[in-house]
């Protein structure tokens, strides 16, 4: 999900040197070392900064190899970026993006600079809440049948006349029930976003995973804005108690709403 | 020249182009299917909230969660052996002959 981007050109297998890479997890403002424990990638390495003038990214040390996206590798790159995150404004990088040397780390920091520092300046003080929205199809559309009475009459005649006969009737319901659905979820869909944007800087809505989630969104809010988020989040989610599921979550770095490209190349 | 000549001046050359063309294509779409890792990587999100959910415990996540990482691995390989590019590992800023007009 991670929006600044990395194309390797052409990256190298899975061949294993010895330490000496550095795993970077964002970048940062910052004009000193600073140090964040032991908390890193591949058995709880030690997070500290490399710097470049004003600017500083987060890594590790790293043998230079391609980290699988595991539970417990994804959670450790979380961490580290909540952790920094108490503190400080950060760019996230995407996941497992790993640098052969400190030097080529500085080497990213300088040519990136302008990009860096104007990201970090209009990120400043903003923080990504991620909304998904699930609703159990049953459910929905045991209401639908209560209340559409196109649908009701369908049903009654389908159960009333023989299997050769209510193929067509059969399918009819079925384009009736889809079409229905998707009329009111997009309904939902549309209410919960106007509930919800007006406390948020920004929103963006993603695809939806799997076939039970009927929003799949970003937002971005200003830290002195988080309370009333929360608030918002919460009385939009009791006003659906009974049909659908919140899962809501963060204050995440702002993977969503940072778009660089960097044009990173395979190290040899 | 085109399909009229073909068929007019060649007839042979008609078929065996046309199953040139059908072997380049599935071909292509071998190649698409070996080199791509969306489909995981969907599948891994699906995986995810599931577990969020509760739908699955951390022992069925953990199962599931190696046979996806054992496809991409695979799907990177591939990638390796057809000389794409392959994402991860380690990486530098492109040092590259166009970097005046970058960004």
């Amino acid at each position: 999900m991670a929006d600044l981007q990395i194309s390797p050109v052409d990256a190298v297998g899975s061949g294993i040197a010895p330490d000496g890479g550095k795993y970077v997890y964002c970048i940062i403002r910052s004009d000193r070392q600073r140090e964040f424990g032991a908390i890193g990638i591949g058995g709880g390495q030690r997070v500290y900064t490399v710097a470049f003038h004003d600017l500083a990214a987060v890594v590790s040390d790293t043998p230079i190899v391609i980290y699988d996206p595991t539970r417990e590798n994804v959670l450790a790159h979380e961490f580290v970026n909540e952790t920094v995150m108490k503190e400080h404004t950060v760019i996230p990088m995407s996941f497992g993006t790993v640098f052969r040397s400190e030097d080529d780390v500085t080497e990213l920091l300088r040519s990136t600079y302008q990009a860096f520092s104007d990201v970090l300046d209009k990120m400043k003080d903003k923080i990504e809440f991620g909304l998904k929205v699930l609703w159990d199809r049953e459910k929905v559309i045991a209401n639908l049948e209560r209340e559409n009475d196109e649908i009701r009459r369908l049903k009654d005649e389908i159960s009333r006349h023989t299997a050769s006969s209510t193929y067509f009737a059969r399918m009819q319901l079925g384009r009736l029930i889809d079409s229905a659905l998707e009329e009111i979820g997009q309904r939902y869909v549309n209410d919960i976003h106007d509930q919800i944007k007006p406390v948020a800087v920004a929103s963006r809505s993603n695809k939806p995973i799997g076939d039970r989630m009927i929003l799949n969104a970003a937002f971005l809010v200003d830290r002195a804005q988080e309370q009333a988020f929360d608030e918002r989040v919460k009385e939009t989610s009791r006003k659906y108690e009974e049909l659908l599921t919140f899962k809501y979550s963060g204050p995440w770095p702002p993977y969503n709403f940072v778009n660089i490209k960097l044009k990173l190349e395979k190290a040899d | 020249m085109g399909l009229l000549s073909n068929i007019l001046f060649f007839p042979v050359t008609g078929p065996v182009a046309g199953i040139r063309w059908a072997l380049g294509k599935v071909q292509a779409v071998v190649e698409e299917e070996l080199t791509d890792d969306s489909s995981v990587k969907r599948e891994l999100m699906e995986l995810e909230m599931l577990l969020e959910l509760g739908d699955i415990d951390d022992a069925e996540y953990v199962r599931r969660e190696a046979a996806l990482m054992q496809r991409l691995r695979e799907v990177r390989e591939w990638r390796e052996r057809l000389g794409k590019g392959v994402s991860g590992g380690p990486v530098r800023v492109a040092r590259s002959e166009d970097e005046g007009n970058a960004g």
